[in-house]
């Protein structure tokens, strides 16, 4: 199996950069870490789960869909070469989930074309980044099983390279390469993963909540009692690798000449279901909030769940961010009792 | 802020944010608390889920109002009443704290002589609230350990705003509950940086950290700081005598900044007619507001995003903003486009950066001295007082005695609003804001999201009155007050009691400040908009 030496990571970070936007784990003067475009003095490869996920890499927050002047249109898609370095498996399989719906009727060309112009290499999960966590009950990690163009094993002074895709070896042209013996790889791997998954506890209570829901066993009061709380500031849709509704805007610029946009939205705004008339069929905050954990637990369309669970991807943001505590794992606490 | 200040020697919040969490009872009366300041809201729902009490003493429905263990609907304007009566009960019932009244406060006969006019039954007939449910807000109250008061514009935008805030904070004082960790008296203000407009002496009558304009020591050093002599030691007008004045013909010029008087200013038809009276108009703001289509000279300024700088929070905290796109086009930090008028006036202030101007900051504002740039960009900020920079900031205000020494009790006697409702305009009407909007909506009301959570005005109306007047859901209804007259959708609501109406200055089509009263608080100058008589039809 290939290795590269950890001490020439930036040296290799730096050559992609060369042809790629680089987004990297970037240490920030508060001692977050979020992903950001690569620089050798704030790179660093100590860091936690990053507050966002890299979906707005192929999904921004806004982006000009298309430009109108003087009765034409020109559609804008815009997409720069990039490469997404040091996500985490649960990330990897967000956009897996992700790219899948945006493909599977429709074809986003927007989505497609930034996603076909970035390659992802994943840094293989060491151990649980916080108390909120349970990738291993959704499948998907603490170790990528696909998707990745290239996927790295830190084990010690040497990275593991596991190679995910022709792209993948690609990037790998040139770089400083040592093998290791497969049989020892393996072995390493495996250790690795073992280590991982001991600090991952399963958490048993989602499937028992995803039963229940099945069941149609879900007391009202639960979507009751947590509609109250919700303030409605839509951070959990935000936040979620999957999440990937949006709306579309016009801007008129001057006559006969204007934009449209799209821009990230969420299912929790009564806006987002409110019909023109002015019914809305989801007209209460707990009915919104029911919606939205249904459709993550249990409606999700079985071709875009991959060979994960369920549309959660269990990286545990919603839990981590939501200033009510209405996170997935809070919903499945109050499911199941 | 006045009030307090009577009162504590200090108007801020006596509390941080952080103390929500600690706090066994909150009393919020005039805050829509998860709409206005919705992470201090969502401290006190899930304080309230982890088993602390929740006295709301608001007219509307708030949405707080679903987990409160007592909410008093009293009628607008009678908070003096409810309040004194609260402390009526505490003293008949000898719930008041002894040992606080005699050691850290003065003036209790006083307070005891006024309050004992405000038995329950006679507080029911003024405020509508019957006399058994406020004995027992009362005793709630009295009785917590750490109890927390909350409150907002609906306390201070009356003509009695003042005498509001001082019962709050008489009863705050008569009960002990001061000068501890999670318990106090806390204004919340409602922008980033009010707080810290207000400490920068923003204020007609103060320089920074409130030091007054009157006193010659103050005068004598800021002369010296800024190499001037004769500084004005008269205070100056408040935004609402600079109105009445531009209208009188005696203000000539005004320089308008970051503000939009002619949504957010009652009695709009006022300040059309006052701004056109004047010589001169400068408005300096992010985008071309109402206020800044009638100026002469139009300044754009750049946004939070696009400066460095500091901002002041509700809980009196110092942070520090960095700037993260450079202003478009012309625009440029207020701090700048001063500097340069001021040079061009014949007084170069030769600030190189928002530094320099914090360095001053440190050593002329007492408060401020330790709130260094240094030690902002090392952690997330400091409370003042923070007089130098050993000091850790402050927390919590009053700990072992006041920033006056002993706290004053300043009873006071109920008033009605300065207009109410009779036969002709029979309706009261109240104002205020929704979650998906800000203010003027000159920022807000460009994002399509916002636009589309909430587009339009309304006015919410009392199924009840809804019924006798033939208004459904989302019919078109004209509301009129004497000032003047607008159209818009109801909103047919419990959330209003009847008789009572509300709507909000966020839509420039219908600014519901076109029918407000623009009668003010004597003391400190702010308006009436929380009632006013209006009339209500069915648009045919």
């Amino acid at each position: 199996m290939k290795t590269l030496a950890k001490k020439d990571i930036n040296k290799i970070l730096s050559i992609w950069s060369q042809k790629h936007d680089v987004l990297a784990p970037t240490k920030m003067d508060n001692g977050d870490c979020i992903f950001s475009a690569f620089d050798e003095k704030t790179f660093t490869l100590d860091y936690k789960k990053p507050p966002l996920s890299p979906k707005s890499v192929f999904f921004p927050q806004s982006e000009i869909i298309f430009r109108v002047e003087k009765n034409k249109y020109n559609e804008v898609v815009a997409a720069k070469k990039a490469l997404i370095f040091g996500l985490r498996s649960c990330d990897m399989m967000g956009i897996r989930q992700a790219s899948s719906f945006m493909s599977r009727d429709n074809k986003d060309i927007y989505y497609q074309a930034r996603q076909n112009a970035a390659a992802t290499v994943v840094m293989a999960c060491p151990k649980a980044q916080n108390e909120t966590c349970f990738c291993t009950t959704t499948l998907s990690g603490p170790v990528a099983k696909k998707g990745f163009d290239l996927q790295l094993y830190d084990i010690g002074d040497t990275l593991l390279v596991e190679i995910g895709s022709p792209r993948g070896e690609e990037l790998l042209t040139g770089m400083p390469l040592a093998e290791m013996e497969e049989s020892q790889a393996k072995q390493k791997i495996d250790e690795f993963l073992q280590n991982a998954i001991l600090t991952i506890p399963e958490v048993k209570s989602v499937i028992d909540a995803m039963n229940k829901l099945k069941d149609r066993k879900v007391a009202e009061k639960v979507w009751d009692d947590f509609g109250a709380k919700c303030i409605t500031c839509g951070g959990c849709a935000f936040v979620c690798p999957t999440c990937t509704c949006f709306n579309v805007y016009d801007h008129q610029q001057a006559a006969g000449e204007g934009i449209r946009l799209r821009a990230w939205d969420a299912c929790l705004y009564s806006g987002f279901t409110r019909e023109a008339s002015g019914h809305n069929p989801r007209a209460s905050q707990a009915s919104r909030l029911k919606r939205r954990h249904e459709h993550k637990l249990l409606d999700y369309n079985n071709t875009d769940i991959q060979d994960g669970l369920c549309g959660c991807v269990g990286c545990g943001r919603c839990s981590d961010y939501c200033p009510v505590h209405i996170g997935t794992l809070e919903v499945v606490k109050a499911i199941t009792g | 802020m006045v009030g307090l200040a009577a009162m504590f020697g200090s108007g801020a919040m006596t509390n941080s944010i952080n103390e929500f969490d600690a706090a066994d009872l909150f009393l919020v009366t005039g805050s829509n608390t998860t709409e206005q300041h919705p992470l201090i809201g969502t401290r006190i729902i899930n304080a309230k889920q982890r088993g602390a009490q929740l006295l709301i003493i608001d007219p509307r429905e708030i949405p707080l109002a679903k987990f409160a263990d007592l909410h008093l609907r009293q009628n607008i304007g009678t908070d003096v009443a409810v309040l004194n009566g609260m402390m009526n009960v505490i003293i008949e019932e000898n719930l008041y704290d002894k040992e606080f009244v005699t050691t850290r406060t003065e003036n209790f006969e006083q307070l005891k002589e006024v309050v004992s006019k405000y038995p329950p039954k006679a507080v029911e007939k003024i405020s509508g609230i019957a006399a058994a449910d406020l004995k027992k807000a009362a005793r709630m109250y009295a009785k917590a350990d750490k109890a927390m008061i909350a409150y907002a514009m609906g306390i201070t935008q009356h003509t009695t705003g003042v005498d509001n805030v001082k019962s709050c904070a008489n009863l705050a004082m008569l009960t002990g509950h001061l000068g501890r960790a999670a318990v106090g008296v806390n204004p919340l203000r409602g922008q980033n940086n009010v707080q810290g407009a207000c400490d920068m002496g923003g204020l007609p009558n103060v320089y920074s950290a409130y030091q007054p304009v009157i006193d010659a020591n103050v005068k004598k050093k800021f002369e010296e700081a800024w190499k001037v002599e004769g500084l004005d030691d008269k205070p100056g007008l408040t935004i609402t005598d600079m109105m009445n004045a531009a209208q009188q013909g005696e203000l000539k010029a005004l320089y308008i900044m970051g503000e939009n008087p002619l949504m957010s200013d009652p009695d709009t038809a006022h300040i059309e007619h006052a701004l056109s009276n004047l010589d001169f108009l400068v408005v300096q703001d992010i985008f071309l507001s109402e206020t800044a289509k009638k100026a002469d000279v139009v300044f754009p300024a750049a946004s939070f995003a696009e400066k460095d700088g500091t901002y002041t929070n509700t809980e009196r905290k110092v942070q520090l903003a960095c700037k993260a796109v450079n202003p478009p086009g012309q625009a440029r930090p207020d701090w700048q486009i001063i500097c340069e008028i001021s040079k061009l006036a014949g007084y170069p202030m030769n600030y190189e950066s928002p530094a320099d101007v914090l360095k001053e900051i440190n050593a002329l504002s007492p408060s401020y001295g330790g709130i260094t740039l240094e030690r902002l960009s090392k952690g997330s900020g400091l409370q003042w007082p923070c007089p130098n920079v050993e000091h850790p900031g402050t927390a919590f205000l009053h700990k072992d005695k006041f920033s006056k020494g002993l706290g004053t009790f300043m009873p006071c006697e109920f008033k009605p609003p300065a207009e109410m409702p009779d036969d002709e305009y029979d309706f009261m009407l109240t104002t205020g804001r929704i979650y998906y909007q800000f203010h003027t909506g000159t920022m807000t009301r460009r994002v399509s999201i916002l636009e589309r959570e909430a587009p339009e005005a309304l006015l919410e109306i009392n199924p009840e009155d809804a019924k006798k007047l033939g208004i459904r859901n989302k019919d078109k209804v004209e509301v009129s007050s004497r000032r003047g007259s607008l159209q818009m959708k109801a909103e047919v609501t419990e959330r209003v009691p009847p008789r009572v109406v509300f709507s909000t200055f966020h839509f420039s089509e219908a600014c519901i400040n076109v029918l407000t009263n623009s009668a003010f608080d004597p003391v400190a100058k702010i308006p009436e908009y929380k009632g006013c008589a209006v009339k209500v039809r069915r648009c045919a």
